[in-house]
């Protein structure tokens, strides 16, 4: 699918004025209407694509779509409320008044507005996991097939987890107004989590789809910045956050060619985006501020040290491994471990990379994972302990989710 | 002129992906036929009613098979060329859309 044709600015028009409406209109008539609101928007679009493609587009396209879709859910209220009299007894006045003028709301309202709802997806009540659907789908605007296809999870599952979201919010009744700053501050780790998840999901996705690996990022990148560029979000780690998506953007049109996945050793250097990393490194400046120290921070630190580096050889390696082990103290994760074992493999010996992976108390979902096999049989490959290395590299075959992810390790295996 | 029929009955909605590349497209056809198109036309409501010698029916029509959702004008030289237009128009891309082309004969 390519998008080539649309003009400057509008490729994603309607994707990314979905979230902006949804949200607004959700400011102003609530969550519990969040279902009619949904479909009101998709239904202005569809009139947007008739009349624009008849005529011209308006001149403010958002506006335009703010003030058909807004008469969309009146009607359909006083349809409502015609039958229900009673049940809506405390009307806003604003619902009588029939022929009212309606203005929609300022850009930056209107993106305050995302950013509210966006917080309010986030609450403690809601699984991370139904919290990135909701994200996806009512702030981003995915269809529920869009997200199955990127998340590599069952349409059914989207629905699942998106209604998951849903009720707990309408069953809470938020107001996006009445979210405080403090609330907001309380739920900035759940918001990163998100933002770091869509990046994660698209950067590391084995799709064959470049577009729809990177438009999980782009979307990570879009929110984060409206993130920083708001009173609540204007934060180092944020900026850390926006300088991570931004190197891992510089390379990841390097991270497929024709035959499937490429590995770092492997990525062609000169074709990653040096202005995509020249943004970075100035996001990676503005997060050096404060007495604090994220992963994220970590993160895109070992990211920028591969970036800079003119070669996988020359990369500066005891400067990862030294990363590693801080992110390991930060945000303890045996991938983190897993990740120092190989770099520790590069800067020391392979057998010390072994050796860390020996001592490590590995959890059992770890053990099952084709990562794990992976990392072991290159490291006993480097050892020449062939014979293991073998048995493990067929055990993470078999483990690997796709056909792109095996392909990718009989590449790398097929060195040895 | 060019009539635009399509069945009618539910269908899924489009999500906002699919009417970015269908505004694109549109956008791209008419940008290229601009020399052809005379009158984008107009979507034709399903409201509406039909008067003969003996009444008005009132729509809306949706117990009918086929509908016609709208209209436009061309200019060609040869059923041939305008034949060749709708063809590899975005509107004739939508499964259950057929658009049937008649000349407006003149004097």
């Amino acid at each position: 699918m390519s998008h080539s044709q649309a003009p400057e600015g509008l490729a994603h028009l309607f994707r990314h004025e979905y979230g902006s409406l949804v949200a607004s209109l959700v400011r102003q008539f609530g969550i519990q209407r969040i279902d009619l609101i949904e479909d009101s928007v998709q239904d202005s679009m569809a009139q947007a694509l008739t009349i624009w493609s008849m005529s011209t587009r308006p001149e403010n396209p958002s506006g335009w779509l703010y003030q058909v879709t807004y008469k969309y859910i009146l009607s359909a209220l006083r349809k409502d409320k015609r039958q229900h009299t009673i049940l809506y007894e405390n009307f806003d006045s604003s619902f009588n008044e029939s022929n009212r003028q309606v203005y929609a709301p300022l850009v930056g309202q209107m993106s305050d507005a995302l950013l509210r709802m966006f917080f309010i997806a986030c609450h403690e009540s809601i699984s991370q996991e139904s919290q990135l659907v909701f994200t996806l789908k009512s702030l981003c605007g995915f269809s529920v097939k869009e997200i199955s296809a990127r998340l590599f999870i069952s349409e059914a599952n989207v629905y699942k987890r998106f209604n998951r979201a849903k009720k707990s919010l309408v069953k809470q009744n938020f107001v996006l107004d009445e979210i405080t700053q403090v609330q907001a501050e309380k739920r900035m780790p759940a918001v990163y989590k998100v933002l770091y998840l869509m990046l994660t999901e698209g950067y590391l996705s084995s799709h064959p789809d470049l577009t729809i690996r990177l438009d999980l990022c782009l979307e990570a990148e879009r929110l984060a910045r409206i993130l920083c560029e708001h009173p609540w979000g204007n934060k180092p780690e944020t900026y850390a956050l926006l300088a991570l998506i931004h190197f891992n953007l510089a390379r990841i049109a390097t991270r497929e060619n024709k035959a499937g996945l490429v590995l770092l050793a492997d990525q062609q250097r000169d074709l990653w985006d040096k202005q995509k990393i020249a943004q970075a490194l100035s996001y990676l400046a503005l997060s050096a501020q404060g007495d604090s120290i994220s992963r994220y921070h970590i993160e895109a630190s070992i990211a920028a040290e591969h970036c800079l580096a003119e070669s996988f050889q020359k990369t500066r390696w005891q400067n990862i491994v030294a990363a590693y082990e801080l992110l390991e103290s930060v945000a303890p994760s045996p991938m983190h471990r897993l990740n120092r074992a190989l770099a520790v493999a590069e800067n020391d010996t392979p057998e010390a990379g072994l050796k860390i992976l020996e001592d490590a108390d590995i959890p059992s979902w770890l053990q099952r994972s084709y990562h794990w096999y992976a990392v072991l049989a290159d490291l006993q490959y480097r050892t020449n302990d062939t014979a293991a290395a073998v048995q493990n590299v067929n055990k993470a075959i078999e483990l690997a989710p796709s056909q792109y992810v095996k392909d990718l390790l009989n590449q790398r295996m097929s060195r040895y | 002129m060019c009539i635009l029929r399509s069945q009618t009955g539910e269908c899924e909605k489009p999500s906002p992906t699919d009417m970015e590349t269908m505004y694109a497209r549109y956008q791209a056809w008419q940008s290229k036929f601009s020399d052809n198109i005379l009158d984008m036309g107009g979507a034709l409501s399903s409201d509406g009613a039909v008067v003969d010698k003996d009444g008005v029916k009132d729509g809306p029509f949706v117990e009918m098979k086929e509908l016609i959702g709208g209209y436009m004008l061309l200019t060609a030289n040869s059923l041939e060329t305008a034949k060749q237009v709708i063809q590899v128009s975005p509107m004739v891309a939508n499964s259950g859309t057929s658009i049937e082309i008649r000349e407006i004969s003149t004097p």
